[in-house]
């Protein structure tokens, strides 16, 4: 398209000529040759000596200039130079005689578009040579500035550009990859990147080049690269191929750019990420602490309410109660013996007395936070004499008793009537759980607390923290277990599972109440084999003081 | 033998009824009853007992000061006093053999032979 433009305009226009002469025969020769073309009109202007030449040059446009070499004022060479100087962006002709061919040829490589024989130069080839002079010249200008064009990007671009032949040589590297390795680019071409990287980045690097030259593609990719200060960076890589017309590979083209400031970034932000991600954790698990803390306190709470309640219940209850007492005892004097339906009925209630008075009195120690009578212990020995209180309940059920005491243990230091009544509650339980006999195991050992514990609902202050030596009983029945359901209510108040009058459900929380208050847990589960009820009891060790 | 004088101070009714019937019906006691404190000490003058039973917790004059009353009066000083009174726990009476603020204590609900054997032991002779 654009040609055609052109050659229309080389058609319909007039060409303007600068012809350096000084030979008049030879303007004369020119002027009648460029009649002669047909194709399109000339018009010649003259100048017979480079100065005069560089004048017309400044004040007129040309589409080309015709020189001789040699003239009054300049002579060969320095003649086509100056005019080159003059006008670069104009094609030249050279004119020349026989005898200076070499000369002509000379010029034409400093840039001269063409070479014309005067001796029996014809029209048509003279006609030809302006034209491809000028069309020439156009293209070379536009060639010119393409690649201005596309070196300006090359070294203007913040990416290090640098090409490699199929040795692995470099061929070409722009000022940014030049001032990277510190070396001037005659300093790179024709290196590898042996010269410049530690061995294996140098070795992972070739393996890419031949990578993309094999796969004849594109390979983009990010990956750690080394500084010349020995400093890792990271880098965007784009490699490909360079191809010739017929598709053959003649070498690599790399173009990468530093990314660590943004890859550092997106380790801080990921980073971030991460730490936000735990502390909402944290806080979801802090908050779940205080979920559980807070239930810890309801309950606490509640036991409390219902211990100061019971209280003032049981009190109210035992008027009522003496007086009850006091009628039933008359009657039984006043009435007449020998009815055995009487006898019955008085006697009932004599025990439903008793019963509501064992209930009341329950629920008294319950409530009371007592001092405690805390003496140095030795913890097998409380368990034996608490354990002769029971015997005969042992013996009565034909429940076999297994004792695994470590001896020797480390004291406790506890109120022992209290301890003891905590462990009547947990072995009258275990005998209740095995109508039908069973074994009672007793066991003793010490050990080292790795986590604080803290019975759940408890308000006491006191902790078997991580580190404490903590003294231990187990007691094991081979009972049918605590159904699930009832697992969670064992320390409440009045949940009992015995027959009435069996029991009054206060057992377990007086015992936990009496554990707490000696800074101990009571923890009550069923054994991981399912057959029967595992009870564990924390105390503190004591030691010598 | 002369019947020992007993002053019930209590200001549960039914209880005092009920007790002074009881014992009454032993024959070997005269009781009288004060179900309001303050009038204790007025019929203790009068009555002379030879033992008062005395509830703890009553309106407006609590047991312990009744007590008081009585041991600070010239001439009551020295009469037998047992508490009766539901503020004290039966182990808790065990714990102090039976002596509580000075005096002997007997935790209700206590049976009749039981209330017989605290006069018993405890009554002026």
């Amino acid at each position: 398209m654009k040609r055609r433009l052109a050659t229309d305009s080389m058609d319909s226009k007039p060409i303007q000529i600068l012809l350096v002469e000084d030979n008049s025969a030879d303007v004369r020769l020119l002027r009648e040759l460029l009649k002669e073309i047909s194709t399109a009109g000339f018009v010649l202007t003259v100048a017979s000596r480079v100065a005069e030449a560089k004048v017309k040059l400044a004040e007129e446009s040309f589409a080309v200039v015709l020189t001789d070499l040699s003239l009054p004022d300049s002579q060969e060479l320095s003649s086509f130079r100056e005019l080159r100087a003059a006008a670069p962006t104009l094609p030249i002709i050279v004119l020349s005689g026989v005898d200076d061919e070499s000369l002509a040829a000379s010029a034409v490589r400093e840039g001269a578009q063409d070479y014309l024989f005067k001796t029996g130069l014809d029209a048509h080839t003279l006609g030809r040579s302006i034209r491809h002079a000028i069309e020439r010249h156009v293209a070379e200008q536009k060639l010119v500035r393409s690649e201005a064009f596309y070196h300006s990007l090359v070294e203007h671009l913040p990416q290090n550009i640098f090409r490699k032949d199929l040795a692995e040589r470099f061929t070409f590297a722009n000022q940014r990859f030049c001032q990277l390795l510190g070396k001037s680019l005659e300093q790179i071409i024709g290196k590898t990147d042996f010269d410049f990287y530690p061995p294996e980045l140098a070795r992972k690097y070739q393996q890419d080049d031949r990578g993309v030259i094999r796969a004849g593609r594109i390979l983009e990719t990010i990956e750690e690269n080394l500084a010349p200060d020995g400093e890792k960076m990271y880098v965007h890589v784009v490699k490909t191929p360079i191809l010739d017309a017929k598709g053959r590979a003649l070498g690599t083209q790399c173009i990468f750019w530093d990314i660590t400031a943004q890859k550092r970034f997106e380790q801080q932000l990921q980073r971030k990420n991460d730490e936000l991600a735990l502390s909402e954790a944290a806080l979801r698990k802090a908050n779940e602490d205080l979920k559980s803390a807070q239930m810890q306190l309801i309950q606490a709470e509640k036991m409390e309410s219902i211990g100061t309640l019971a209280a003032g219940v049981a009190h109210e209850v035992k008027n009522p109660l003496a007086i009850m007492q006091m009628g039933v005892n008359y009657l039984s004097k006043k009435l007449p013996g020998g009815d055995e339906n009487l006898v019955m009925v008085l006697q009932e209630m004599k025990e439903a007395i008793t019963r509501a008075d064992s209930i009341t009195r329950g629920l008294l120690d319950f409530a009371a936070s007592k001092q405690l009578a805390v003496k140095r212990e030795d913890f097998n020995q409380l368990i034996s004499d608490t354990l002769k209180m029971v015997r005969h309940e042992l013996n009565k059920k034909r429940i076999e008793l297994v004792r695994e005491f470590t001896e020797p243990l480390p004291k406790v230091a506890v109120d022992k009537t209290q301890i003891q009544q905590v462990f009547v509650n947990i072995f009258v339980n275990a005998v209740h759980a095995m109508p039908e006999g069973g074994t009672l195991t007793v066991r003793t050992f010490a050990k080292q607390m790795t986590e604080t514990t803290h019975n759940e609902g408890s308000r006491s202050s006191a902790h078997l923290w991580a580190g404490d030596t903590a003294v231990v009983a187990e007691v094991e029945d081979t009972g049918s277990g605590i159904p699930q359901e009832h697992l969670v209510k064992i320390f409440d108040p009045f949940f009992t599972t015995k027959p009435t009058g069996v029991g009054t459900g206060l057992g377990l929380p007086v015992s936990r109440k009496i554990v707490e208050l000696h800074g101990g847990t009571i923890d009550i589960k069923n054994k991981p084999d399912g057959k029967g009820v595992r009870v564990t009891v924390l105390l503190k060790e004591q030691r010598e003081s | 033998m002369a019947k020992k004088r007993i002053l019930l101070v209590d200001d549960e009714k039914s209880l005092t009824t009920l007790l002074k019937l009881n014992l009454e019906e032993t024959g070997n006691y005269d009781v009288r009853v004060e179900n309001w404190p303050e009038d204790a000490l007025a019929a203790a003058h009068e009555f002379k007992p030879d033992l008062v039973l005395l509830d703890i917790i009553m309106p407006r004059l609590p047991g312990g000061n009744v007590a008081a009353l009585i041991d600070a009066d010239p001439q009551l000083k020295g009469t037998p006093i047992v508490f009766l009174t539901a503020a004290v726990r039966r182990s808790q009476v065990e714990d102090n053999d039976g002596i509580i603020c000075e005096h002997p204590c007997l935790a209700k609900p206590a049976t009749v032979d039981e209330v017989v054997a605290m006069i018993e032991k405890h009554a002026r002779k």
